[in-house]
């Protein structure tokens, strides 16, 4: 994942909040991963429109952490669901 | 809440 990459859920694949496990969860057709509290922080910064750097400076912003080791956490997270294909870069 | 590594958990049958 690069900085000028832009991230983006495929046809098909969305966040969805499950309320029985109080939990956000990715769906794809017949699969699902379930996220962690920072895993939803970054998949809700995914549009379609912002780039890998414009999502890690925010976040770096919102959790006060430098945007190194933000990166370099999302770059692995992001390439993991990307793996998968519950991520598609522009 | 503090930054930490993001986590995936792959839920399958």
């Amino acid at each position: 994942m690069e900085g000028a990459d832009i991230p983006c859920l495929p046809r098909g694949v969305r966040l969805h909040h499950d309320k029985v496990r109080d939990a956000w969860v990715l769906l794809a057709p017949e699969r699902a991963v379930r996220l962690d509290p920072i895993g939803h922080a970054i998949l809700s910064r995914v549009d379609g429109t912002a780039s890998f750097d414009q999502i890690t400076a925010d976040l770096a912003a919102t959790y006060n952490a430098p945007q190194e080791q933000i990166a370099g956490d999302a770059a692995g997270f992001l390439n993991a669901l990307r793996e998968r294909l519950f991520l598609e870069v522009a | 809440m503090a930054w930490t590594k993001p986590q995936i958990r792959e839920i399958e049958c």
